[in-house]
């Protein structure tokens, strides 16, 4: 086998020119398979982690049955003394923060306007990477110690026609279902990224929502760890530690809780799949042609190579491994030129993207040039390098002995 | 012992205007150690006849033995093996690999029947030395002459130690000088061992190497008829 490969690596840098060509095509789809799935693992990862670092922390602990009532009988599923959870979870290695939060809807209004809101509740000393989500517009964000104030939505601001300073009037119901009124100074006004919700967004110190609420409890609890990879390990550990107490829990991961996220993953994955096809089936197009000619300039040579005895399976091998050794070659070459190409980004400090669908703000692309990314890449093009050698290789096993000898 | 055998021997192609018979109920009997040259005027089915002994090629009807193994009854990967181990060819256009060089091209038979990389080495290095290759073994076949061309075929064509060397014009792409030289190799190859060599020639002067002359003509093959044409004193004999 070995001599069949030499022999075929020699057959390969016979035509260098042809060769070339067909190896720069496969690296060039290399290159764009692997720069677009870099592009997608970098917008993927992005995306988690504004997910999880400003939204949903990496996992979520609510009381047993929330998700099934937490319309109907909000009371029944809060939280009750959520520090001693916290306490029980804080000195797990790799844990972060340790937050809780109460969140609520209801009808804001400053003088004659109303809208409709979506209050948080939150502990501003805990929640300050939370607030990383959250660009200040105007005056600050909440700070610990704060009571009667609160933040809100860019849009909300506009649809309310608050200035910072003015106070705002928050009507709900309370879990007992009474109407209650609350009141806060407006000291910030943020964007979230999100026009939706920057049009419903009011944050508020938790004890203010409690109040609103008539509640001491809280609605769920925010675990945030140091790295995200960490997650499959530590959530066996919490949810052992949850099972100590005498109290039934639910937990969620963020991927459980991220809809958004899995959406886009999967839609971007489909778009990536297609975009192998298709760059498969060129690379097999340029592979195909060049061991077609390589099989027809060299019919004299296979019908001398089996007039002295190589079985037909040898000619198959010999053009199957040259089809490999071109698929090889691209690969390899193709690797080099992405880690190429991302550096290159890198030192142009990335691509610039406007803001995605629903978002306000655009980013700086990265290509994360992973090993999954170069392995996908790498298996779409040596794959289908040998797959499109696989009629010539097997046209050139069947060619007659004496009218491939006839050929010079 | 008969080491090649054909009894009524057809074979026919089809050309633009019904069926060419080349081959026309043709028998040939030839023994070991035998130096054979088969003649005939151009298009007369020397070639066919040759591939059709090598087993390159099938015939229409009639039978065909070789060291006593009946091809038509081999199956195409069988004949492949039979090929390897017991016929060896000499082309024309010698048809070298051009990437190998030419011990590799000597060894690459080898390396078809299953000798091991130093053993078949060995033997090709061996060859190419004893054919006056020495200082060309590790060279390319576009850097050696036609006629060194010609010696590594030769070799190539022996590495297996076949019982049977078909040689289909080994000296028409040669100049006179040259084909003398093969001739004489080939010549002392026959008397050293006991292969047998079956070729065709339009050169007089290389058929009169032959031991054995066979003409052919009109799909049939006469034994002798060339000796009148031979001068003497060249030759095999
Ligand atoms: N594949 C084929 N199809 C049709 N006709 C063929 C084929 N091969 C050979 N022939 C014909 O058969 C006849 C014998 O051909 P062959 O090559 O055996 O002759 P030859 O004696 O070797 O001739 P030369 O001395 O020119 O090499 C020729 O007329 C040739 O045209
Ligand atoms: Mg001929």
């Amino acid at each position: 086998m070995f001599d069949l490969a030499l022999l075929s690596l020699r057959n390969i840098f016979r035509n260098v020119r042809r060769s070339t060509i067909t190896v720069l095509s496969i690296v060039i789809g290399f290159c764009a398979l692997s720069s677009f799935g870099g592009f997608i693992d970098f917008t993927f990862e992005g995306l988690r982690e504004t997910t999880i670092r400003t939204q949903l922390g990496h996992m979520q602990i609510y009381a047993d049955g929330y998700w099934e009532k937490r319309i109907s009988d909000p009371e029944s599923v809060l939280i009750a003394k959520p520090q001693e959870i916290e306490e029980m979870l804080a000195d797990l290695p790799g844990v972060s923060v340790i937050t809780h939060r109460l969140s609520f809807s209801g009808l804001a209004s400053v003088g004659n306007s109303t809208v409709n809101v979506s209050v948080i509740g939150i502990v501003p000393e805990l929640e300050e990477d939370f607030a990383d989500f959250e660009t200040v517009v105007d005056g600050r964000n909440l700070r610990p110690g704060d009571t009667e104030v609160g933040v809100i939505g860019e849009h909300l601001q506009k649809g309310l026609g608050a200035k910072i300073g003015d106070w705002v009037t928050v009507m709900t119901s309370s879990v007992g279902g009474v109407i209650n009124v609350i009141d806060f100074q407006v000291v910030g006004v943020v964007k979230t990224g999100s026009k939706e919700y920057d049009s419903v967004f009011v944050k508020i110190p938790i004890d203010l929502a409690q109040k609103a609420q008539e509640t001491d409890k809280v609605e769920r609890i925010i675990v945030l760890l140091d790295d995200t990879n960490e997650l499959p390990k530590l959530l066996p550990q919490i949810e052992q530690r949850l099972a100590q107490l005498d109290r039934d829990f639910e937990t969620r991961t963020w991927l459980e809780l991220a809809g958004f996220y899995t959406a886009v993953v999967s839609l971007y994955t489909g778009i990536f799949n297609v975009f192998a096809i298709i760059v498969g089936v060129v690379v097999m197009f340029s592979v195909a042609n060049t061991m077609t000619m390589a099989v027809f300039e060299r019919t004299s040579e296979i019908g001398a190579l089996r007039a002295i005895g190589a079985p037909r399976i040898m000619l198959v091998c010999m053009f199957l491994l040259e089809g490999l050794g071109i698929g090889l070659i691209g690969g390899l070459l193709g690797i080099a030129t992405s880690y190429l190409i991302s550096y290159v980004i890198d030192f142009l400090g990335g691509i610039p993207m406007p803001p995605p669908p629903g978002m306000s703000q655009g980013y700086q692309a990265y290509l994360s040039v992973t090993g999954n990314v170069l392995l996908k890449s790498f298996a779409v093009t040596l794959l289908a390098s040998i797959v499109s050698s696989l009629y010539p290789a097997f046209f050139a096993s069947r060619v007659q002995i004496i009218e491939a000898l006839k050929k010079s | 012992m008969s080491v090649i055998l054909l009894k009524s021997v057809c074979k026919s192609y089809l050309s633009g205007d019904g069926r060419l018979h080349v081959l026309k109920q043709t028998d040939l009997d030839i023994k070991k150690a035998d130096f054979a040259v088969v003649a005939g005027p151009s298009g007369s089915g020397k070639s066919t006849l040759l591939n059709l002994i090598g087993g390159l090629d099938r015939p229409d009807s009639g039978l065909i033995e070789i060291d006593g193994v009946e091809l038509s009854r081999l199956t195409d990967s069988k004949q492949a093996a039979f090929r390897n181990q017991k016929i060896g060819f000499v082309f024309q256009s010698f048809h070298l690999i051009p990437v190998l060089t030419a011990a590799e091209n000597v060894a690459w038979p080898l390396y078809i029947k299953g000798v091991n990389r130093k053993q078949r080495m060995l033997r090709a290095r061996e060859l190419l030395s004893n054919f006056g290759l020495a200082t060309h073994i590790d060279k390319q076949p576009d850097k050696l002459s036609g006629g060194q061309c010609q010696r590594v075929a030769i070799a190539r064509a022996l590495a297996c130690e076949p019982q049977i060397v078909l040689a289909d014009e080994p000296t028409a792409n040669l100049d006179h000088k040259t084909s003398v030289e093969i001739m004489d190799l080939l010549c002392s190859l026959n008397k050293e061992s006991d292969v047998t060599f079956l070729f065709s020639t339009h050169d007089q002067m290389v058929a009169s190497y032959a031991k054995r002359h066979l003409y052919l003509e009109d799909g049939k093959l006469i034994e002798n008829a060339v000796d009148a044409h031979i001068d003497e004193g060249v030759g095999c004999v």
